[in-house]
């Protein structure tokens, strides 16, 4: 199921991505450049290639949407796929769960999009410039709606307001960049005939450069202010699958804005201002090829992101690691404290001899260093004297107490205190239970 | 060799938000993870790092008797969950919660307290 949920996720990004991106492209970019045009066919062609790529992106938008909608319901509340139709589920989760409240916003933000695309993509594009300013709202809305899917929101205070904001500009800018090279690249294909219509060609290159730059610098800003709210997983990059996906997302960016520089420094420069009408269609022709490298690009980069944020972050991962490698027949604890927590796994945990492991973490989830530590066991019947044990730490900074005897069953008292480097004791107790056999 | 550093940088950060998701964990309760507590407290409340969906979201306790001393629902409000529960004499109560956060991901956990009954 999780399998289905991240081709939804990948399918439901990429279509929104586009969707979002052709509608820009023609108001923002396309438009304008066919004002210059005295082609009139050229300039109908391409209205109706952009609204098949607008119509089948909607398309793909709501029948993945759904799909990820249906998904998300079983997952959320634990059900199979089969029963969740029967219980309501999704009539709960659309109506009572903040992800549900915004897919229903944006089902109806997809519906009213539809209607603008229909004369926006007319072709004698008789779209008001009202149309085509509620068009590119109506498009950044579905996009940046995105993000009150999911991982920006949840939290409280400052973080709750300003992440989700950083989020939406970081979907609306990925949509104004990646979601409108695929139609650029059809423009750029559709001009080369005559040098007529490579003005068309000159305009919509020099447009989606100034768009390009402001899509990236939001990029970068919004991403910065996101960051801020998630700083511990950084250290996880090579560590976990998480942070390697992330290393390869980072690479295919470098590429893209590789690719992107090229077309900015030199190869638009030469279609623009070149007098050679040589000179200028081989411009045009690589710019073409390049803007389909790019999306490519872009391609596999939402493909990551659908796989990412079905992911636990890096720091997370570590932690649910340590807890996943517990022995089936181990008795665990985890004890949170003021200064730091503590995992304790005694293994067997039950009547005998058995070992102990300390396991000292910070706030962060990160090892917390410690320069002694010890353990005090206490039986459960009254009066029990406690046996304190001083622990050994391996590499991975992990305490070890081998030979703990444990003679009753029962919730035993686990007590850590550990001499951190701050020269401060940080104590913490809690109750474990030891089984009869 | 700085600007390219400051490049990769901001690269690094500029990627990492989009993707990262969280999980509602225990961020502390009351009374607290493992405490032990002279009388039985009228409710327990769990307090988590993430906003709760109340839908789908729940907490069962257990007196030292091994029986459900839960009263009523939980109440569940922003990050915070409450359950009212029934004295069950001295012993240790055992909490076992499951949540869903506003983000959609699912989490459960469990903790004791000690009721030392004097």
């Amino acid at each position: 199921m999780l399998n289905l949920l991240i081709y939804a996720r990948a399918v439901h990004y990429a279509a929104t991505i586009m969707a979002a991106g052709v509608a820009f492209f023609a108001v923002c970019i396309a438009e304008p450049a066919f004002r210059e045009s005295s082609g009139d066919l050229l300039v109908t062609t391409l209205r109706r290639r952009f609204a098949w790529i607008g119509w089948i992106s909607l398309a793909l938008c709501l029948l993945s949407g759904a799909s990820w909608f249906v998904l998300t319901a079983a997952s959320m509340s634990g059900q199979a796929l089969a029963q969740i139709y029967a219980n309501d589920v999704l009539w709960t989760v659309l109506t009572q769960t903040d992800f549900g409240n915004d897919w229903l916003a944006r089902s109806v933000l997809v519906c009213v999009l539809a209607s603008t695309f229909v004369p926006l993509f007319s072709a004698n594009g008789s779209a008001s410039p009202w149309l085509k300013a509620a068009a590119v709202v109506l498009a950044a809305a579905l996009v940046g709606s995105l993000a009150f899917a999911g991982h920006a929101i949840g939290a409280e205070g400052a973080e709750g307001i300003v992440h989700p904001i950083a989020d939406v500009l970081h979907l609306v800018a990925a949509a104004a960049w990646v979601g409108a090279l695929a139609p650029l690249a059809l423009l750029l294909a559709a001009t080369g005939r005559d040098a007529a219509t490579l003005v068309v060609a000159q305009t919509a290159t020099l447009r989606f450069s100034t768009l390009g730059v402001v899509s990236v610098a939001t990029l970068l800003l919004s991403g910065i202010v996101n960051t801020w709210y998630l700083a511990g997983s950084l250290d996880a990059l090579t560590g976990t699958d998480y942070g390697r996906l992330l290393l390869i997302k980072i690479a295919l960016f470098f590429a893209m804005v590789g690719v992107a520089a090229v077309n900015r420094l030199r190869l638009t420069p030469r279609l623009a201002v070149d007098t050679d009408a040589a000179a200028e269609q081989s411009a045009r022709r690589a710019l073409c090829r390049n803007a389909t490298i790019e999306a490519a690009l872009g391609a596999a980069v939402i493909a990551i992101v659908a796989v990412l944020g079905t992911l636990p972050p890096g720091s997370h991962a570590d932690h649910h690691a340590a807890e996943g490698s517990i022995p089936p027949d181990a008795a665990f604890q985890h004890i949170h404290g003021e200064d730091g927590m503590a995992d304790v796994t005694i293994e067997p945990g039950h009547i005998g001899t058995a070992n102990a492991s300390i396991h000292l973490l910070n706030d962060d989830l990160d090892t917390l260093v410690a320069r002694q530590l010890t353990l005090t066991l206490t039986a459960p019947a009254p009066g029990s004297k406690p046996v304190t044990r001083a622990a050994v730490v391996d590499a991975d900074g992990t305490w070890h107490i081998k030979g703990i005897a444990l003679t009753t069953a029962g919730n035993w008292t686990v007590a850590v205190d550990a001499l951190l480097p701050s020269n401060k004791h940080l104590k913490l107790a809690a109750p474990i239970e030891i089984d009869p056999k | 060799m700085r600007l390219l550093i400051a490049v990769i940088t901001a690269a690094v950060v500029m990627l990492a938000p989009a993707v990262a998701d969280a999980h509602a964990h225990l961020d502390h309760a009351s009374p607290p993870v493992g405490a032990t507590v002279p009388t039985a407290p009228p409710d327990v409340t769990i307090w988590f790092t993430q906003k709760l969906e109340a839908a789908f979201s729940g907490v069962d306790v257990s007196g030292p008797s091994g029986v459900s001393v839960t009263a009523g629902k939980p109440q569940i409000s922003g990050n915070t969950m409450k359950i009212g529960i029934k004295a069950d004499g001295p012993g240790a109560y055992h909490v076992r919660w499951h949540a869903v956060s506003v983000d959609t991901h699912k989490t459960e956990g469990n903790f004791t307290f000690s009721v030392r009954g004097q």
